[in-house]
């Protein structure tokens, strides 16, 4: 029986539970594609693996299966008929439905259980029904990728070699002597290496995968149209903008961060935002700002991109993530202040940002050089176009203006500012007192034939020009050169055709463009441009961003912008007037040509009175409309207070809206502990405290009204969210599916890794139980007991083995002559103690005492205390301990 | 107190009996051993090898270690032990054996002359010699401790001890004895040869080895071996060596090797010799090593195996298992 006991333990170990993993593996996948399910893996894996434990177990007994399938039937239909009587409609709907789920999953690890113990080959049966529930689960999923499939279907088909490899031996072979134990570990060894093996390789290929996804997303146009047919199998990416890309699948679109110059664009029309730019001419003409995402002031000239730099110098670029800003709060870096150079002239300009549901909400685009952001609510009526907005503040010079760097055409009145503009800019003569570090770096040029030609190309421009104004309208003008039949040289083409092989030396797209095919898109231009005037001698930076287009008189002041805005252009360096905007681009006469209609715009946000950073104390009370929350922070007529405590307050929520990370929710989504922002705004029906001067803001709290009427409450999402808002629901969701892969892969790894180390160390671990177990014995026999236990196996493990003798046996002819312990001596004593009237006699403690002391520290003398350390690890050497001859069992 | 001064000196009293036999029989401790459980268990002994090997020795030696000489058959008397010894050969008669009945011209009446078995201790030499008739004469009162002869029946005395020996049966002009009959013996041993060093020392000290009689002398009296006996069905048997005895038997029974397991008579006997050897080796309790030890020469005999193979290992392998579940299993503290 207890032989029985140790082999069904054996068997747990080595097919039950990789059959509970595999049976969980799968039901995450199941639970992801079928959302009915909607309960907690872990309960389903729970009630699989019981059944599957139950039954394993059972009929490893030989305990009939008719009689006791249908016990199991009855206790179905017994429990089905209570759960019927639970009191309320809703939850026996829900007890049933979740019952009758668990029953199943329960069902199904029983008869798993059963055809593992008794079916031959049913691990063929198994694998087939697990593969079958994978592909299903596979195949509801909408998006398909090959190694989406293959990371699905590893689990199941890992665990189907493993029981060709292993089980067989198991389950089957009823005798389990100390060769086939050895061969069985020998196995399972090299199965573990084989699994380890074919994850580091299937990683490897993914990381691959990935990688050629990233470059795919860089270097989208050098792909051609057949490899094009392939991206679209990986869903999602196809719609991508040349120069925007989706950091991933549920968030909208954002910049490249990089801009490489590459043989096609594709270019889409979706909106990504509007935006009111308070920023006018004297004469009330809007006066419009090109959006300015990153400076990109760096260049790899292996790969003919341009990239960020974070250690450029005197960079003005505000590096803030508007949707982390807590709404009505405001981030600000008074750096940008230092860093924006220009002293002439300089204006502080204001906009609202409209942020569309295309677009990626942790960028911040503003006008020039931004220095605050403020979030804003969005007009519920909005919100459908309209996820998150921001206010701005930037800095900027009223010399730049996106009308004369794009296209002045044909208005009198902004050609005469800009002939002003361009006078004043004149003032300029050189870059004489312009810091050393800023003039180096922004002038620095790339070695190379190409870019020696550039500058050749850039002196014949500038021969006989002096300011460097001048210059940048000379490059400018250089683009609109026409020949000698009138035709523009330069072309705006969205496909500029295929490039030039950039692994052949002195080939490059730029210099393709430049002195070939005169074709290109804006990042051409803006790459030419800034080579041709760092050739001259002038500082200037890559900046990406999108271009702002007037195109109605409609709404003053309002501006849409859509993908195809995304745009790439130069900034050039004024001394005393900081960066202005020049952009090189020739007009792209296809788009000019139907411009898109401008949207209503959203209305200006209400104006609050007070803004609670608070935290709810408790769930809001549904009935009476009012939640309690507590506070120390707060903004009050658009001053931030910071109070001296924590002051706990009732808010009134009847009218109340609620939002969750910018979205409509419901009262119920907030729960006790939530950081919630409370939003009260100036309204004519309320009541509202005016702030006094010289009253302490606790004093004022005080003078609150109570409740505080509250108009909107923002819960905080919380990094990690518990399944609270079904909005948010399906989102998660998602991105759970996303990670599965990743996840297992991590999970199984460490699964098997530990498995590994734990195996490793069962050994050791036994001989601390064993020892401890003998240290621990109440009465002397069992003292004796535990000494002997764990002499034998400190024995065996000293490389000294006990086969068909018995223990007396053993310890006078193998180990006394090898440890000259007195190990003889001791079992004389410990048989009369085990096997005789139990009568301890005087001199026996001594006896087995003197044996405790002995014992370990001879096995260590003898052995030699590493080599002893190293049979520990020995599991083949460990694992002959338990399966000592336990061969020979007829009975059955 | 009482009970292990006495047990002590009867302990010695054994050393002293086997260290007597080992005089003369050179390099057979544990086949002495043997001889002195069957004893001490009140059974008998068959010892089966070629001719030669030292079994009429042993046998004539065991005697004379616990008789006076005494020829004759004393039930009553305390001291003496009889030794007879009976040749078997194909002619012998029954009547040879148990007696006969003679007419006494003096008293006019048939009276019963005792034949050899009227004696404590009885070499049965060669036994498979003799025809099978008077093979079961002698198995009847090993088994019955009684002799019939006509209408009466003699009851020998309670101590009774044959050691039969045998040639084996693939030797030519023998009679096996039946599976049936051999149940009958306590044990069964074979000698088996000497190694060469002790059949050197043999070789040299052969003139005073075989004079038994100079070297032998009484160790034990036929009190002390009646409380011999007494003491070994006194020692004692853990449950769990009993319910492991019992597995032994029952996997006898199931083994795919063996034809016929042993019987419940076996498993007793079993014990029985399993009691005396503990007593010849000092102990008042059974251990493990007892079964490994005994599971040969009292079970294996009692087994028909199907082939030369199994008769080899099957028991063995039983013994292997059983003694390997006795050694893995605690201490059980309540007895």
């Amino acid at each position: 029986m207890q032989d029985r006991i140790v082999q069904l333990l054996i068997r747990w170990l080595f097919v039950v539970v990789p059959t509970v993993v595999i049976g969980y593996v799968t039901l995450v996948y199941v639970n992801f594609s079928y959302t009915a399910l909607n309960s907690s893996v872990l309960s389903q894996a729970l009630f699989f693996s019981t059944g599957l434990l139950i039954a394993y177990s059972l009929y490893f007994f030989r305990i009939r299966w008719i009689i006791t399938f249908l016990l199991l039937w009855f206790a179905y239909w017994l429990i089905g008929k209570i759960i019927v009587k639970l009191p309320g409609e809703f939850d026996v709907f829900y007890a049933t439905a979740r019952f009758q789920l668990y029953s199943a999953l329960f069902i199904f690890g029983w008869i798993f259980g059963f055809l593992l113990v008794r079916v031959r080959y049913s691990y063929i049966i198994l694998f087939g029904l697990l593969a079958v529930a994978t592909m299903v689960a596979i195949s509801n999923t909408i998006d398909i990728s090959i190694s989406y499939i293959l990371f699905h279907l590893v689990p199941v088909i890992v665990y189907g070699l493993y029981m060709l490899f292993v089980s067989p031996v198991l389950v089957y072979d009823v005798e389990m002597d100390i060769k086939k134990s050895g061969r069985l570990l020998l196995r399972f060894s090299l199965f573990l290496l084989l699994v380890i093996l074919a994850f580091l390789f299937v990683g490897k290929i993914f990381t691959e995968d990935l990688k050629a996804v990233e470059k795919e997303l860089v270097a989208r146009g050098a792909k051609s149209d057949k490899e094009g047919d392939k991206e679209k199998k990986d869903g999602g990416y196809d719609q991508r903008n040349g120069l925007m890309e989706k950091p991933n699948k549920d968030d909208g679109y954002k910049l490249k961060d990089t801009m490489k110059i590459s043989s096609k664009m594709s270019q889409s029309d979706q909106l990504m935002f509007c935006s009111r730019i308070d920023n006018y001419f004297p004469d009330g003409t809007p006066q419009p700002l090109y959006f300015v995402y990153h400076y990109l002031t760096k260049y790899d000239q292996a790969q003919e991109s341009f990239i960020r730099d974070a250690n450029a110098p005197f960079l003005d670029e505000f590096d803030a993530d508007p949707s982390e800003v807590g709404i009505f709060h405001s981030r600000q870096d008074s750096s940008i202040i230092k860093n924006s150079l220009g002293r002439k002239k300089r204006m502080i300009v204001e906009s609202e940002v409209y942020l569309s549901s295309n677009t990626w909400k942790h960028a911040l685009l503003a006008p020039a050089s931004a220095f605050y952001v403020q979030s804003i609510p969005v007009e519920k009526d909005f919100q459908k176009t309209f996820l998150s907005a921001y206010k701005v503040k930037s800095y900027t010079s009223e010399l730049n203006n996106a009308y004369y760097v794009y296209n002045p055409s044909a208005n009198p009145a902004l050609e005469d500012i800009q002939a002003e503009r361009f006078n004043e800019l004149r003032t300029v003569n050189n870059y004489d007192n312009v810091d050393s570090k800023l003039y180096k770096y922004y002038t620095d040029m790339p070695t190379g034939v190409i870019y020696d030609s550039i500058s050749k190309l850039a002196k014949k421009i500038s021969a006989g020009i002096v300011r460097p104004v001048d210059k940048v309208i000379a490059v400018q003008n250089f683009f609109l050169e026409r020949d000698k039949k009138g035709k523009r040289i330069f072309r705006y083409t969205l496909k500029p055709g295929s490039p030039s092989d950039p692994n052949i030396p002195n080939t490059s797209m730029l210099s393709d463009f430049l002195f070939k095919t005169h074709a290109g898109y804006c990042t051409y231009y803006a790459g030419a441009s800034l080579f041709l005037l760092r050739s001259m001698g002038i500082p200037a930076r890559f900046t990406t961003g999108f271009a702002t287009i007037n195109r109605s008189d409609k709404n003053k002041g309002w501006y849409w912008f859509y993908a195809s805005q995304a745009h790439a252009w130069t900034q050039v360096y004024f001394p005393g007037y900081g960066w202005m905007d020049f952009d090189m681009t020739i007009g792209n006469e296809d788009q000019q040509n139907a411009p898109r209609p401008d949207g209503t715009p959203p209305l200006p946000p209400p104006d609050p009175w007070l803004v609670l950073n608070a935290k709810a104390e408790s769930a809001p009370d549904l009935n009476l409309k009012r939640l309690e929350v507590s506070f120390d922070n707060i903004i009050y007529f658009d001053r931030k207070y910071v109070l001296n405590k924590p002051v706990t307050r009732i808010i009134d929520v009847s009218m109340c809206r609620v939002l969750y990370d910018k979205k409509d929710t419901t009262l119920s989504a907030l729960t006790e502990g939530d950081s919630v922002i409370v939003v009260s705004y100036k309204d004519e029906a309320k009541t509202i405290p005016k702030p006094r001067k010289g009253v302490s803001i606790e004093s004022q709290v005080d003078a609150f009204p109570k409740p505080i009427v509250a108009d909107e409450i923002h819960i905080k999402p919380k990094p990690k969210s518990e399944k609270k808002d079904p909005v948010k629901n399906d989102q998660q969701k998602a991105k759970e599916k996303e990670m599965t892969w990743k996840e297992i892969l991590v999970l199984a790894t460490e699964i098997i890794l530990s498995a590994v180390v734990l195996i490793f160390l069962l050994p050791l671990l036994f001989l601390i139980y064993l020892v401890t177990r003998a240290a621990m014995a109440r009465n002397p026999a069992l003292k004796a007991d535990g000494i002997y236990q764990s002499a034998l196996y400190q024995f065996h493990m000293a490389g000294v083995e006990r086969s068909t003798e018995t223990p007396l046996d053993y310890a006078r002819t193998k180990v006394d002559p090898v440890f000259h312990s007195n190990f003889q001596e001791f079992m004389t004593v410990y048989l009369r103690l085990k096997y005789g009237r139990g009568t301890l006699r005087d001199g026996d403690e001594e006896i087995i005492n003197n044996f405790a002391k002995v014992a370990g520290s001879s096995v260590r003398k003898t052995k030699g205390f590493f080599r002893l350390a190293l049979n520990y690890f020995n599991i083949v050497l460990a694992s002959r301990y338990f399966l000592q001859s336990d061969k020979n069992e007829y009975e059955n | 107190m009482n009970e292990s001064t006495h047990s002590a000196s009867q302990s010695a009293k054994l050393i002293t009996l086997s260290e007597n036999i080992g005089k003369i029989i050179r390099g057979k401790p544990q086949e002495i051993k043997y001889v002195i459980t069957a004893l001490l268990a009140k059974g008998h002994i068959l010892l089966e090898d070629n001719p030669g090997a030292g079994k009429t020795v042993l046998a004539k030696t065991l005697a004379q270690s616990i008789s006076e000489g005494v020829a004759d058959y004393h039930p009553s008397t305390g001291g003496g032990v009889a030794f007879k010894r009976i040749q078997f050969t194909p002619d012998l008669l029954p009547m040879d054996l148990i007696g006969s009945y003679i007419f006494d011209e003096e008293k006019k009446d048939f009276v019963f002359k005792k034949g050899p078995l009227f004696t404590h201790v009885l070499l049965a030499d060669e036994i498979n010699r003799a025809s099978p008739k008077v093979q079961s004469a002698l198995l009847e009162c090993m088994a019955e401790n009684q002799i019939s002869a006509g209408d009466t029946t003699f009851q020998l005395d309670r101590f009774f001890f044959t050691i039969a020996t045998q040639n084996p049966i693939e030797m030519e002009g023998t009679y096996p004895l039946p599976t049936a009959q051999l149940d009958r013996f306590y044990m069964k041993i074979t000698f088996g040869y000497v190694t060469e060093e002790v059949e050197l020392d043999i070789y040299n000290n052969y003139l005073t080895i075989g004079d038994v009689k100079a070297t032998i002398h009484q160790v034990l009296t036929y009190n002390d071996i009646i409380a011999l006996q007494q003491e070994a069905e006194n020692v004692y048997v853990h449950p769990e060596l009993v319910k492991s005895i019992v597995k032994l038997v029952q996997a006898t029974r199931h083994h795919p090797e063996i034809a016929l397991g042993c019987s419940t008579r076996g498993g007793i006997t079993f014990i029985k010799c399993l009691k005396a050897w503990a007593l010849v080796n000092q102990r008042d309790y059974v251990i493990e090593d007892d079964i490994r030890a005994l599971a040969q020469p009292v079970l294996h005999h009692r087994l028909i195996f199907r082939n030369r193979e199994a008769s080899k290992v099957a028991l063995l392998q039983i013994v292997d298992q059983e003694v390997n579940r006795l050694a893995k299993l605690g201490i059980s503290t309540n007895k």
